[in-house]
């Protein structure tokens, strides 16, 4: 395993791509940055910083 | 068969849905800056 050439980023990001396929993952990854985004959104309004 | 990605995109396909993929989250990453901007003049939280 050890002879699995390291990558060299950002130049290699795309080969993600090749591992992950957007037809089957786009919309889970767009999910959980709405799930991440409630929550920070939580958060902030549950320590006073909200307008309300 | 010819040698086949883990995904099965080509990396011509790979290549050109990151291209989107960069550009989309270019302009996510803006509008949430401009977001944070509006609330720093609004309510600055430090």
């Amino acid at each position: 395993m050890s002879d699995v050439k390291k990558p060299s980023n950002p130049e290699d990001d795309w080969k993600i791509w090749l591992v992950v396929n957007p037809a089957t993952w786009l919309m889970p990854i767009f999910y959980a940055l709405l799930v991440l985004a409630i929550a920070v959104h939580w958060v902030v309004f549950s320590v006073g910083l909200g307008w309300h | 068969m010819a040698e086949q990605s883990l995904s099965g995109l080509t990396e011509q396909q790979a290549k050109e849905f990151h291209e989107q993929f960069k550009t989309t989250y270019t302009a996510f990453v803006g509008l949430a800056a401009l977001a944070h901007l509006f609330v720093i003049a609004a309510k600055p939280w430090f």
